[in-house]
């Protein structure tokens, strides 16, 4: 590190200009090859304007894909904003062992994708599978069926996998902001008669959404483009049954070799998630001026 | 809520909070206690039907299968390589850049800050084309080298703005002191700020190790060649031919992998904690 220092002659930012203009050129260099057809060996570009995005537009594995995404996102965003939210009150109720639980109920956090996918695989497999064997027992289910591995089955317990793994990014952000909750907001709420769902609903709800809301958008932008967690899971099968975006930016760029059109998918999911964000940004700003 | 826990009788509400807390951290580390415990189960124990959860015998035999006919040797020796290089990396450039971004007051410093944090928002599959044309071009396709330098960029903003946060809440005047005792600059950087500024390096080390010990999206689509694998792409390679690793053997690996990540996770719980608050001005 001195070396590095030494040699830039004490000029800090070099290091740091490097690193930052190599990562805006990699996304600018998406938005250029969505207009070519790039050869995949050669890399050798030849001009097609809009070609590539008429081609996704009219795709029915692209579409499809589509589909998948609007399903993985919205599913995994509805239950880890209401599970966090459930989690974090419950690690905030001042139970005895409240300390030791929050830090237990944080660890799928750090879980690696591929050692989560493994557990979940062995748990679910046809032959001797643990949570098959429960799910059995408990009546939900007369067969031991791998449901990674049933078209029917397999978008749900992605989704299940991966707000086993994130919802606790949720309830750290919200347990932060429980804790600077004013306790006389909600004292003086409950002198005026309101019951604990009233209490919930006018307080600590109010309280705890600019922060729910900017979690909610990360975590949007990373389920969005995740990758590794239902590839890993599923591989994008059964038949192309769990195949979200990601998945199939990757399939044209590398199975089908042609960059220009996985370039093009990438920017449209890019503008769609821009747009998206700035409801989440209208949403905050709405939710700050409530609580003042 | 400020009402004495000890000698009140429990409400029914109060039980029901109490099953559901413990409903909760049951479903969160079941998981992970069944990995630790099929690892040391043997074979008979693990495709027994109905299936058991406490291993009756204790054995290692599946760690050592694991090392003896899989290449997971490699795979760990290229995990380890990779992210220790890459965090020193992260940690080094990070604490200058986020020194820097404190305390000089060089025209376009910010707007280059604020510019990488929207780097660190684009998500890796939007990347990962143009990434793996430069990386073939720049002939570094299946070298470890590729791998620490696309970690180094995509973990080096976080760094920057955990770091940079940090640095703003130590005081200016120590560093003003050591310079006036005729420190330079970057000796008041090391002697004086880098020693109030240990629990952010470790808590930004720990970071950067483990996410560069949990990629999978990069490592799989650069390196094909069978010893330059890492953990990730190398785990899930053997997860797909079960017919050959057991499952016991499949939990030790997957042990091993995940083993290091909770420790350093709990001791960066445990040192933030003792950490903050211990500055050199009294």
């Amino acid at each position: 590190m001195v070396a590095v220092i030494e040699a830039t002659n004490g000029n800090w930012r070099a290091p740091f200009i490097i690193f930052g203009v190599i990562g805006v050129l990699f996304a600018v260099g998406s938005v250029f090859d969505s207009f070519f057809h790039v050869d995949f060996l050669t890399r050798e570009h030849t001009f097609l304007g809009l070609d590539n995005y008429r081609r996704l537009w009219e795709d029915p594995a692209v579409r499809g894909a589509f589909g998948r995404s609007v399903l993985w996102v919205a599913g995994n965003m509805v239950i880890q904003a209401a599970a966090g939210v459930a989690v974090a009150l419950l690690l905030n109720a001042g139970l005895r062992g409240q300390t030791l639980a929050r830090g237990l109920v944080l660890f799928p956090y750090v879980v690696p994708a591929v050692v989560a996918a493994m557990v979940f695989r062995f748990a679910f497999n046809d032959t001797s599978g643990m949570a098959g064997y429960l799910l059995r027992t408990l009546g939900l289910s007369d067969t031991l069926v791998n449901p990674f591995a049933d078209p029917a089955t397999v978008m749900f317990a992605l989704v299940a996998v991966n707000c086993w793994k994130y919802v606790p990014f949720i309830v750290i952000v919200v347990l932060a902001r429980l804790q600077t909750l004013p306790g006389e907001l909600r004292e003086a709420a409950a002198l005026d008669g309101a019951g604990r769902f009233g209490v919930f609903r006018y307080v600590t709800l109010p309280w705890i959404a600019p922060a729910l809301i900017v979690a909610m958008l990360m975590r949007t932008i990373w389920t969005a483009y995740d990758f590794d967690l239902p590839y890993l899971l599923s591989g994008g099968g059964p038949m192309d049954t769990s195949t979200t975006v990601p998945l199939e930016i990757r399939k044209l760029a590398f199975a089908d070799q042609d960059l220009g059109l996985a370039s093009a998918l990438a920017v449209c999911v890019a503008i769609l998630l821009v747009a998206g964000a700035r409801m989440y940004v209208r949403a905050y700003r709405a939710s700050e001026d409530a609580t003042g | 809520m400020k009402t004495l826990r000890h000698g009140r009788p429990l409400r029914p509400g109060r039980v029901l909070q109490y099953a559901a807390l413990a409903a909760v951290v049951l479903i969160a580390d079941l998981p992970l206690l069944w990995i630790l415990f099929t690892a040391v189960k043997p074979d008979e124990e693990i495709i027994s039907y109905p299936p058991t959860f406490l291993p009756h015998t204790l054995t290692l035999d599946n760690f050592r299968t694991l090392f003896e006919i899989s290449s997971f040797g490699t795979y760990l020796t290229n995990s380890l390589i990779v992210a220790a290089v890459s965090t020193l990396l992260v940690v080094g450039l990070g604490t200058c850049a986020a020194y820097a971004l404190v305390r000089f007051r060089i025209p376009g410093l910010r707007w280059i800050g604020e510019l990488s944090l929207f780097a660190y928002l684009v998500p890796p599959i939007l990347v990962l084309v143009p990434v793996s044309q430069l990386v073939a071009r720049f002939g570094l396709a299946n070298n470890l080298a590729a791998l620490v330098v696309i970690y180094t960029a995509t973990l080096l903003p976080f760094a920057l703005w955990t770091l940079r946060s940090y640095f703003h809440g130590l005081t200016v005047e120590l560093e003003d002191a050591a310079m006036v005792d005729g420190c330079t600059r970057f000796g008041a950087f090391v002697r004086v700020v880098l020693p109030q500024s240990v629990p952010g390096l470790i808590a930004t080390a720990v970071f950067a190790f483990n996410a560069a010990w949990s990629e999978y999206l990069f490592a799989s689509t650069l390196m094909a060649e069978p010893d330059k694998l890492t953990l990730s792409p190398g785990l899930s390679l053997l997860m797909d031919q079960t017919s050959v690793y057991s499952w016991g053997v499949l939990m030790a690996a997957a042990l091993i992998v995940v083993a290091p990540v909770l420790v350093l996770f709990v001791i960066v719980q445990k040192f933030l904690v003792g950490g903050i608050g211990q500055g050199a001005v009294k």
